[in-house]
């Protein structure tokens, strides 16, 4: 599903964020990345939605190579990803509705279609209920799970998450994850990075380790531990 | 673009619109500016030329013809030019009719008098042409030089070259404001669509995440500047068509010799032209703003 082989980042500002690393993720895999602050986790996650292009090697996703992809495609390599960031991006003055939508608007779906995938979506993550609720109405939880919606209303063969439980608190943290084994139960590749290690010691996930740049661990049913 | 994306589009536009009120009104107001200033000075420079054409229209060109040519050679010019598309009526002016008329009681003894004879008569075979109503002179002037048979044309030169050189020094000057003001609004418009971004980069940015396309980012602020640009041209042409009736009028009563026929048809193809300028303007200045859309859709800075 994943394959990135001998990625290097290197910004302009001479920072090396990315240090030949290769990796591979088989459909249906949920893997966790973790590591500390600056260790490369969101620089990684970037690269497979093409936010970032590598200096140094290639990524493939479903089997293109998105690393040479020209920049008109990529709206389509995201169309087959769901994407969810810590700060929850919701569109303050639009509903939950038309938040979890704007991801078919966008793809030009016809309107019989976004509102029956929003109805499943929000059921999905039980909030059908408060469709005509604005985000600022929501709690924190509440929000992310908007953003969850929105990123799997397209039904996405991969979801990549940066720290979707950074801003909660440990008991919604929990709510959320629940979230994510479902989907992935569903058959959606899942790549999570985190600093939460009751989340990931208590799953026993795969567990990729970033350090300074380097995987230095990929454990199969791994732990957060990786000094 | 697909019905149910134009219908986002202008959605999204209206909603802006409404949202960013001032931003909206600042653009709006310098496109409808621009454009009065613009329609003033090519009303103006309309009315120059319609000026120029009523007097060109009035004026009596005199040819006169070279002394060898025969009364019978001029009927033939005077039946091959009344086949010319300008002129509305030719008269045949003899010697002999032309030194009458220069005499106020003339007889055949004065004309004696001062050498003129039948057989000696200085003066030459003339034809006398009126123009049609709005035809210019120039190229009637063009075909007559032509004719072998003319010596010379004479029309009131040199007031018609001072109307003609000020008719072109205010195409001219009319060129440069137009051209100018299109580019000071282009530039107004391009920094507020700029700012539009700036406040909507979130916005932006969960479009792109979410898979928009650039031109899907950039539809509801085309349609936008579309809007924008139709209403500025709108307020411009009602403000022009109410202003130059009024200033028509009270100039009509002041100089009752000036005379234009500007009318509503010329009006409309003038406002035609304000519309597309306006319109072209709105969605300029919103294309070259978004021309770099990828800049305001990076999740985070680069290097952080």
């Amino acid at each position: 599903m994943i394959q990135l082989q001998n990625i290097s980042k290197i910004f302009p500002n001479g920072v090396r964020a990315l240090n030949n690393v290769s990796l591979t993720i088989d459909p249906g895999d949920f893997v966790f990345l973790v590591g500390p602050s600056g260790a490369g986790k969101s620089t990684f996650l970037r690269m497979l939605f093409r936010e970032d292009v590598p200096t140094e090697g290639k990524i493939y996703v479903d089997g293109k190579e998105i690393s040479a992809m020209p920049e008109s495609r990529v709206p389509y390599l995201r169309r087959n990803l769901g994407i969810v960031l810590q700060d929850f991006q919701l569109l303050k003055r639009r509903t939950v509705a038309e938040n979890v939508a704007f991801g078919l608007r966008v793809i030009g779906a016809s309107s019989s279609v976004i509102s029956n995938r929003v109805q499943e979506a929000l059921e999905q993550v039980g909030l059908s209920h408060k469709r005509r609720m604005f985000p600022t109405e929501l709690s924190g939880g509440e929000q992310q799970r908007v953003c969850i919606a929105r990123a799997i209303v397209n039904n996405p063969l991969i979801l990549i998450t940066d720290e979707p439980t950074g801003n909660l608190d440990p008991m919604i943290s929990q709510e959320i994850m629940q979230l994510f084994l479902e989907i992935n139960a569903r058959g959606t590749t899942v790549i999570m990075a985190t600093h939460n290690h009751n989340l990931v010691n208590k799953l026993r996930r795969r567990v990729v380790a970033l350090v300074d740049g380097q995987i230095i661990k990929d454990e199969p049913c791994g732990t957060y531990a990786y000094e | 673009m697909s019905l149910a994306n134009f219908s986002f589009y202008l959605n999204e536009a209206i909603i802006n619109l409404r949202r960013s009120g001032f931003t909206a009104f600042v653009t709006l107001s310098t496109i409808a500016i621009s454009l009065i200033m613009m329609g003033a000075f090519l009303l103006a420079t309309m009315n120059m030329e319609s000026f120029l054409q009523h007097m060109q229209a009035e004026a009596l060109v005199t040819i006169y013809l070279k002394p060898e040519v025969s009364i019978t050679d001029a009927k033939t010019l005077k039946l091959r030019l009344t086949g010319l598309e300008e002129i509305e009526d030719i008269e045949l002016v003899t010697p002999e009719q032309a030194a009458r008329e220069l005499f106020s009681s003339p007889d055949d003894q004065q004309l004696l008098q001062i050498g003129i004879t039948e057989d000696s008569n200085p003066l030459p075979t003339t034809l006398r042409l009126k123009l049609k109503s709005g035809m210019k002179l120039k190229p009637l002037l063009t075909k007559l030089n032509n004719e072998p048979e003319i010596d010379n044309v004479s029309y009131g030169e040199d007031l018609f070259r001072q109307f003609q050189g000020l008719s072109d020094l205010l195409w001219i000057t009319s060129l440069i404001i137009v051209l100018a003001l299109g580019l000071a609004s282009l530039f107004i418009v391009y920094n507020t669509v700029r700012l539009t971004l700036f406040m909507r980069r979130e916005e932006i940015l969960i479009m792109k995440l979410v898979g928009a396309t650039n031109w899907f980012v950039r539809g509801p602020f085309m349609v936008e500047g579309f809007i924008q640009g139709t209403f500025g041209s709108l307020i411009a042409i009602l403000f022009l068509f109410a202003s130059y009736k009024f200033i028509l009028a009270k100039l009509t009563l002041l100089t009752p010799f000036f005379a234009t026929d500007i009318g509503i048809d010329q009006f409309f193809k003038l406002s035609v032209k304000l519309f597309m300028m306006g319109t072209i303007l709105g969605i300029s200045g919103s294309l070259l703003s978004l021309r770099d859309i990828s800049r305001f859709s990076k999740s985070t800075p680069e290097g952080v």
